[in-house]
């Protein structure tokens, strides 16, 4: 097997360190997110590494609480995206028919609107909260990962394996299953890849924008938002959860690129 | 003959999706909790009060009849009355369309000038069997940056160093167009970071794919200089997924102009929504969303026929496969 490539590898890392990061927080390394530690807005220094919040909580545990109420909140909802994504997209490409056009008209639909504006939607819709949030990343990610899902799948499914396990007798679930799933499931590794990243994003702003995770729980677009208001006094309360957001969504879009790369190489030429 | 079926089923499908969307859209602005008569009449209003205020705004007809009205009315260019201000909602939405407008047309033109030439650039100095990690790098930041990120650092580092540029106050562009060109830089900028190095991925990804035609080693084979080669071979058949994108972006910055504008404080289209939102206001959240999804609609019908001109292979194609 190809090594993978150094940036990869970078990517795979930083991801690494910052689910350690998140899973640190649940034992309680880095301390209490809401105990207060010392004076108001205090910048970065020792007892409290990343600064103080205008209550006078430490940031860093109320960081690695956020990266863990974000990295979970887009993993499940991208989980959610790739079953249901794979399913309507498979069934609809090997399928065709009025079912395909029929999914194919509620993706498009979907596809319509500005991720952001969606995500607004959703959450005016259940109200502001994580359920919103996750509800939001669904819904948004869903669009391109079943029309991407469905092309991969019309194109296996003239395949002459396909045609060949049909002839020997084999049911549909098991023609889906066995033969077209594992064949797409590349497309699904890279898109729920940049799923992620963009449900990271989504969270992000419709949390900053009020209408996602809810304080006192923290999330990354929650501390941003909430910094916001002492940012002149204390731009540390953005800085440390903003490169954190930041360093999240970049190592999850190269670990995205380097899956792609592997999965679907490129011929390649220099011009110069 | 075939070319104009072709596009008139173009025309009829989007509009069945902005149909689709409308309905979406309905649905889910009645499904919104907590009605609008506890916001406008407050906690203590009587069942009287509430019945007539839902008649007042027809709320207490059947659902399909006030969807039907609704419909009509918006096809009319009738958008409602904000139950807030009182305001006719299409009034204020197209008072304040010119500055989300600004907002995205800055953006796009950023990301045509500067994305597409480095994208090329990258494309034609990338060496064979990948590399070039530092570029990749810096346009996979680009792409990972989230506006409401980027835009409250840019207001923090403005705040406290004015340089000239000013932050959280806008002037309109019939008044002043220098003084509104510099409330209006800062925004743009943050907005178009995305989309610049969107574009310029998109754009080395498909010069890289046109670079490995016959026609291009045919061209290198006659001894043709590379800005030759890119000017006459490469830059309009790798044009087709640069300008498809082009109406992906609009789109999606609309929805980034909504965060800028709320990190800016710019009275625009999407500050307006998130208020909207936020107040309940019903009429407005669905005008809001209705304009988004239709102006992306819209916009790509544009982009395919554009596409037609610059690639006619696709038009008659696509004429032969209806």
């Amino acid at each position: 097997m190809k090594k993978l490539d150094r940036l990869t590898v970078g990517g795979l890392a930083c991801l690494a360190v910052l689910v350690v990061f998140a899973l640190g927080s649940l034992v309680g390394a880095g301390g209490d997110p809401d105990a207060i530690v010392g004076p108001r807005l205090q910048p970065p220094g020792p007892g409290w590494w990343l600064g103080t919040d205008n209550l006078g909580r430490s940031v860093l545990p109320r960081v690695m609480e956020g990266v863990g109420t974000t990295l979970l909140l887009s993993s499940v909802a991208v989980l959610v995206t790739a079953a249901v994504s794979a399913t309507f997209g498979i069934v609809a490409g090997y399928r065709g028919g009025y079912l395909n056009e029929l999914v194919m008209r509620l993706v498009e639909v979907l596809y319509s609107f500005p991720a952001i504006v969606l995500a607004i939607l959703v959450a005016a819709v259940l109200g502001p909260g994580q359920t919103a949030a996750l509800a939001s990343i669904v819904l948004v990610t869903i669009p391109l990962m079943t029309r991407l899902v469905r092309a991969a799948a019309v194109a296996v499914s003239q395949r002459d394996y396909v045609t060949s396990a049909v002839i020997s007798g084999a049911r549909l679930p098991r023609v889906l299953g066995r033969h077209v799933l594992p064949n797409v499931a590349g497309t699904i590794a890279v898109q729920g890849t940049y799923a992620l990243s963009v449900g990271i994003a989504v969270e992000g702003g419709l949390s900053f924008l009020g209408f996602g995770v809810q304080p006192p729980q923290a999330s990354l677009g929650v501390l941003i938002q909430q910094g916001g208001t002492y940012m002149i006094a204390a731009p540390w309360l953005i800085l440390g959860p903003g490169v954190v957001l930041v360093a999240a969504i970049l190592a999850i879009n190269v670990v995205g690129d380097g899956l792609r790369d592997r999965l679907e190489p490129r011929e390649t030429r220099s011009l110069t | 003959m075939r070319l104009l079926m072709w596009w008139s089923g173009r025309a009829l499908s989007s509009a069945a999706t902005l149909l689709g969307v409308s309905v979406l859209i309905f649905a889910a602005v009645r499904m919104m909790p907590g009605g609008f008569a506890e916001t406008v009449l407050g906690p203590f209003a009587t069942a009287e009060q509430e019945a007539e205020l839902a008649a007042r705004y027809g709320l207490d007809q059947p659902v399909l009849l006030q969807y039907g009205h609704w419909l009509a009315a918006v096809g009319g260019g009738d958008f409602g009355v904000s139950m807030i201000s009182r305001q006719p909602v299409g009034a204020e939405l197209l008072a304040r369309l010119p500055i989300t407008a600004e907002l995205t047309v800055l953006a796009v033109a950023a990301s045509a000038l500067f994305g597409v030439p480095l994208g090329v650039l990258t494309a034609v100095r990338a060496r064979p069997g990948g590399g070039g990690a530092a570029g990749r790098l810096l346009s996979g930041l680009g792409v990972s940056v989230p506006e409401f990120v980027l835009g409250s650092l840019v207001v923090f580092v403005f705040s406290r160093h004015a340089l000239g540029l000013e932050v959280g106050s806008w002037v309109p562009l019939t008044q002043d167009p220098a003084a509104n060109l510099a409330t209006m830089v800062l925004p743009a900028a943050v907005l178009s970071v995305f989309a610049i190095s969107v574009t310029a991925r998109t754009t080395r990804d498909a010069v890289m794919g046109v670079l490995v035609e016959p026609y291009v080693t045919a061209a290198v084979g006659r001894g043709e200089s590379p800005w030759f080669i890119v000017r006459h071979h490469i830059l309009r058949n790798a044009a087709t997924p640069v300008v498809t994108l082009l109406g992906t972006i609009t789109a999606y910055l609309l929805g980034g102009a909504l965060i800028v504008e709320h990190v800016f404080n710019l009275p625009g289209v999407g500050s307006y929504i998130v208020q909207a939102v936020g107040r309940r206001d019903y009429a407005v959240v669905q005008a809001g969303v209705l304009l988004a999804a239709a102006v992306f609609i819209v916009m790509n019908v544009l982009i395919d026929l554009l596409v037609g001109v610059l690639d006619p292979r696709l038009g008659v194609l696509a004429g032969r496969r209806s």
